[in-house]
């Protein structure tokens, strides 16, 4: 049994893929979002193993969505389209598919003969990397907020601490749990963060200063003030990418 | 481009043409003086040299002063009379200052090599020289006034072109807006789905997406429609968006009899409705009300699309406002304007441009 997640901001769109999946018994319809927040908030919540996912939506592309997504964890994903082939193209063998709107049943039924050949399959990670890969997400990060997911400005976060499967984010404003790794964070944030240890990463821009302490680790102090430690490990890394 | 760079200015320039044409002009005057009087043994080679020379410094003067202050009166090129006139009533004046200066110069040459400038009676000469200056002047003003006019009539030819090009591009962009790929085909999809559930709702859709391509065909080679028919296109847009969004977004229009019968340029409007619902409908999950005024202000005809949406800029949805307002610079100049800002309750794109009645 696949749990699916059907993501369309037009009512009739959701109708006609619910409808017919409905005829499916080892499709179970999980959920419906109309927004790609809305997306994000009940991937996270629903865990569906399968997500048809609108790419023209308001708010948060379908593609965004997917960038937002932890890579290790995400659902398989089809993108459904009216006229994104281009954008879709690139997800040609890490997606497990992608539908062009209008389509009929027996389009609807190759594809959900594909996702049964995946299912169990590794998650769709690499999916979620090429739509990072496409869309500008190295510059915003999605982040709960009370019961709501908010975008924030990657260039507004100060540093990540890793904490278990989450992730602090901190600005100047204030601190987000993110439930995701730190690793896969700072694969779609990029270049602008830089490792200082195994469980933190600094944006590099908010690097005030650096001061030797014993061993080979250093403390960082950032603008804002707070001060962190770099360990030997990320050293180099670190010393290589301040400016002189 | 610039709005109005093409739009015919006063500026016209000299052509090249009119000064090799006068160089000419006075070296055949002077080659013609000094043999005229070569075989004369009381005249000195020089003395027909000095003659035209003096006659051409001045002359040349005039023509550069001419084409300066004559500038100001480009705008009646196509009031022949009225520049002639303009030129001509110069006339005395310059016969005046042309006859001292000339014979002053001729004077004081004749009078460096010691021999004295022999001339008939002053009178006799100011009659003399008023005649040939009219002739000259007469002559001069005509070439001048071809030229211009010829220039002049250029650059209205390559505004022409530029205004027809710009129209074929922005129907062709618009028709293309219109079938917009996304639009098109999610309107189909949406029939598709509707068709399982809702058959009457699917028809009427049907049925609105039919009357939009036929009416954005029908517009075919037009420049210029009545306001009325210009809005009826942006509402089969509308009901289409409507039914795709049901309840989601509401489209009013707020238009006097008189602003409805007023002409505008066709499609201009189009692009404003497609941003009102790209950043207002598209893009927010909120409930959006769209709103057109349309009415006469003295000689302006004003039409705001007013929506309750959020602001947001976007990459490249400016592509549909910088169409409009070349092509509302390009048909009306300055007297047109086009402007979205964001007001108390969502955005406005406000367009002004002079109020004519359409005629079909």
């Amino acid at each position: 049994m696949m749990r699916v997640l059907i993501v369309d901001d037009e009512a009739p769109a959701r109708d006609k893929l619910r409808r017919w999946l409905s005829n499916h018994g080892d499709f179970e319809i999980a959920g419906e979002a109309a927004d790609g927040l809305a997306a994000a908030a009940t991937i996270e919540t629903l865990k569906p193993d399968v997500v048809f996912l609108d790419i023209q939506m308001p708010g948060l592309s379908g593609l965004e969505v997917a960038a937002q997504l932890e890579s290790g964890t995400a659902p398989l994903l089809i993108f459904v389209t009216a006229f994104d082939e281009h954008a879709v193209r690139a997800f040609d063998l890490n997606a497990v598919d992608y539908l062009l709107k209008p389509y009929d049943r027996d389009r609807l039924e190759k594809s959900l003969h594909r996702l049964r050949e995946r299912s169990g399959d590794t998650p769709a990670r690499s999916a979620v990397r090429t739509a990072r890969a496409q869309t500008r997400s190295s510059e915003r990060l999605l982040v709960p907020r009370g019961e709501q997911l908010e975008l924030i400005e990657a260039s507004a976060i100060h540093w990540l601490e890793a904490d278990d499967n989450y992730v602090h984010v901190h600005t100047a404003a204030a601190s987000y749990l993110v439930r995701r790794t730190l690793g896969d964070l700072l694969d779609q944030l990029g270049e602008r963060f830089v490792r200082i240890h195994k469980s933190t990463a600094v944006n590099l821009a908010e690097v005030a200063s650096l001061s030797p302490l014993f061993k080979g680790d250093h403390e960082v102090r950032l603008r804002s003030g707070a001060t962190l430690r770099l360990s030997r490990r990320f050293k180099d890394a670190l010393f290589g990418r301040m400016p002189r | 481009m610039p709005p109005n760079s093409s739009y015919p200015d006063s500026s016209l320039g000299t052509p090249r043409a009119l000064y090799a044409l006068w160089a000419l002009f006075w070296l055949l005057m002077i080659a013609v003086a000094v043999q005229d009087n070569i075989s004369d043994a009381h005249i000195k080679w020089w003395e027909p040299f000095l003659w035209e020379c003096s006659s051409c410094l001045i002359a040349t003067l005039w023509l550069v002063l001419q084409q300066r202050a004559g500038r100001r009166w480009n705008q009646y090129l196509s009031q022949p009379l009225k520049w002639f006139g303009l030129h001509l009533a110069w006339l005395p004046v310059l016969s005046l200052s042309f006859v001292i200066t000339v014979y002053a110069i001729r004077h004081g040459v004749y009078a460096l090599t010691g021999e004295t400038y022999e001339h008939p009676s002053w009178s006799f000469v100011f009659l003399y020289e008023t005649v040939k200056l009219t002739l000259f002047m007469g002559l001069w003003l005509a070439i001048i006034f071809g030229l211009k006019s010829f220039s002049l009539w250029k650059q209205e030819r390559e505004h022409l072109l530029q205004m027809q090009k710009l129209l074929a591009e922005s129907q062709l962009s618009q028709l293309k807006a219109q079938l917009q790929p996304h639009f098109l085909f999610n309107a189909l999809n949406t029939i598709s789905a509707l068709m399982q559930s809702d058959v009457e709702r699917a028809d009427r859709l049907l049925a609105r997406l039919a009357d939009l391509l036929r009416a954005s065909l029908a517009v075919g080679a037009r420049q210029a429609t009545s306001l009325r028919e210009e809005l009826n296109l942006l509402e089969l847009y509308a009901a289409i968006m409507q039914e795709r969004f049901a309840g989601h977004v509401t489209l009013t229009r707020n238009t006097t009899d008189e602003a409805l019968d007023a002409s505008i340029p066709v499609m201009l409007l189009q692009p404003l409705l497609e941003n009102a619902y790209k950043h207002g409908v598209e893009r927010s999950s909120q409930p959006v009300s769209i709103r057109i005024d349309a009415h006469r202000e003295g000689q302006l005809l004003r039409i705001v699309i007013h929506n309750s949406g959020t602001w947001q800029s976007t990459p490249g949805s400016g592509i549909g406002l910088r169409n409009c307002r070349e092509r509302l610079a390009l048909v009306f100049g300055e007297r047109a304007n086009l402007s979205v800002a964001p007001v108390a309750d969502g955005v406005a794109a406000s367009v002004t441009l002079p109020f004519e009645p359409f005629r079909a």
